[in-house]
């Protein structure tokens, strides 16, 4: 009696024990997805400027971008004589830009006109991944140093005059929509436009100018792009000789993978934020242009 | 007496054939996705350590029953230059659509070069791109402490994965990339 009982509990263990080894035998991997898939930084427009104007996009961390600009200062409407302004001069325009983080881009530039050095910093704050109005927003802020006037008037001034120091600053919206036509607003403030005051002017007052820029690209490949720009006065200063006139430019974009090639007809030959935010020298409605070209090219250093 | 001889045996018997899962080791540094593009006028690669993953087999015979999935998070790949990123990100791998690569196979051939060293060939089909092609790779598993390191080297087309690169005078993509994979798994223990 009591054998037989041992013989089925020993059954028992057993089949638990094949049981056992035929269920865990039999389990399946339980690997999951531990992290969600990474989420790149929000990105509209290409490249970090239209024409004149920022746009909100910012540079990868640790990222360089030089650029050459010019303004061909003859107008098109030179002719041939002067290849349609191409033979020159030009305002030239070097700078080279760095990202301390994905947001952030400082850049350092100068421009033969008035040996304007300018130093401003953009910022990313804001990014809403919407699927059909995605926004971005940042904003620029930098001084510019006129440390060699062209202007007879203040010839005789030192170059570290305060006055030759200006101030701006530009709020910038931007959207996206479709993934092709990217549009923005960007009001821009500066503070000093016209250096020419003090004693040598009879002019005692500083002055500043408001304007709303506004932009769209159209991004027709991957590789290509039409974009417009317009800087239309808002308030403030609006009468720098020679300078009269709201900033209208529009042109091409060619893309590769690390650099811009823009050419455009504009109706401004100043390049500097400082410069053309005081206005264009040519009426639109003149239709006479500028030819202007952008070049950069990002780099990095160090670690890929 | 004997039907314990038989319990024990067959609880070694039960351990050898207790399903056995290695999965990616994300907390040891040294994983690497890295792919080369050899074009003619401008060489880049890009890497990420953003991999992710098993095999799962069931003994200690490496060729058993088995299974694996590994997976790369794309939107990860850092060629070095954020624009490149993005026009890789956007245009070629459209990787809002697809962020992920993954290979499913199992191990079909496994040599042992030396202690804790295997020669190893695993068949599957690889997924770009929204594309799923069978592939056949090679590679080299070594025992580590806890698991194994693995690494494979192959190529692939992109073409084979519908992916179009525009060809420009001063911009070109190699067709053929080369796929590198340098990463750890290690032994998930049981509940």
């Amino acid at each position: 009696m009591t054998k037989n009982v041992t013989t089925r509990v020993s059954i028992w263990i057993l089949l638990l024990v094949v049981l056992m080894g035929t269920v865990l035998s039999q389990e399946r991997a339980r690997w999951q997805r531990s992290e969600p898939v990474t989420q790149p930084d929000l990105q509209l427009f290409h490249s970090p400027l239209v024409i004149d104007l920022p746009s909100a996009t910012t540079l990868q961390k640790y990222d360089f971008e030089f650029e050459v600009s010019h303004r061909f200062i003859p107008t098109t409407g030179s002719g041939i004589r002067d290849f349609y302004g191409l033979d020159g001069p030009a305002h030239i325009r070097l700078a080279l830009a760095f990202a301390p983080s994905d947001h952030m881009v400082v850049k350092l530039g100068r421009t033969n006109f008035n040996d304007n050095i300018d130093l401003w910093l953009k910022y990313k704050f804001l990014q809403i991944r919407h699927p059909k109005v995605p926004l971005l927003l940042a904003f620029k802020a930098g001084g510019a140093w006129n440390s060699y006037p062209e202007y007879p008037e203040i010839s005789q001034r030192k170059k570290s005059d305060l006055r030759n120091f200006q101030a701006f600053g530009q709020f910038i919206i931007n959207t996206m929509i479709g993934k092709r036509l990217g549009i923005g607003l960007v009001p821009s403030y500066v503070y000093n436009t016209d250096i020419r005051w003090g004693p040598e002017t009879d002019d005692s007052e500083t002055k500043d100018t408001f304007r709303m820029g506004t932009y769209l690209q159209f991004y027709v490949s991957p590789l290509w792009s039409i974009m417009w720009e317009w800087s239309p006065y808002v308030a403030g200063y609006k009468s720098l000789p020679g300078q009269e006139y709201n900033p209208m430019s529009f042109g091409i974009e060619l893309e590769t993978g690390g650099h811009f090639f823009k050419i455009f007809l504009t109706n401004s030959q100043y390049i500097n934020t400082s410069q053309y935010l005081a206005g264009a020298d040519i009426a639109v409605e003149k239709n006479d242009w500028r030819i202007g070209f952008m070049i950069t090219r990002l780099l990095k250093f160090g670690k890929k | 007496m004997k039907f314990f001889k038989i319990i024990i045996f067959l609880m070694i018997y039960m351990s050898l054939i207790v399903a056995g899962e290695y999965q990616v080791d994300k907390d040891r540094e040294g994983n690497l996705v890295k792919f080369i593009s050899d074009a003619p006028m401008e060489d880049f690669e890009g890497v990420t350590e953003k991999i992710d993953g098993y095999i799962f087999w069931e003994g200690n015979d490496l060729l058993n029953k088995n299974e694996m999935y590994f997976e790369v998070d794309l939107n990860s790949l850092d060629t070095g230059i954020g624009l490149r990123n993005r026009h890789m990100r956007e245009n070629y791998l459209e990787t809002d659509k697809y962020p992920f690569t993954h290979f499913t196979g199992k191990l079909v051939k496994a040599e042992q070069e030396e202690t804790g060293k295997y020669n190893v060939t695993a068949e599957g089909t690889m997924f770009i791109h929204g594309v799923e092609k069978p592939l056949t790779v090679e590679g080299t598993m070594l025992a580590t402490e806890n698991g194994f390191r693995i690494q494979v080297k192959f190529i692939t087309a992109l073409s084979d994965f519908n992916i179009k690169i525009p060809q420009l005078m001063f911009f070109k993509i190699d067709e053929n990339m080369k796929l590198e994979l340098d990463f750890f798994v290690k032994k998930v223990e049981q509940d």
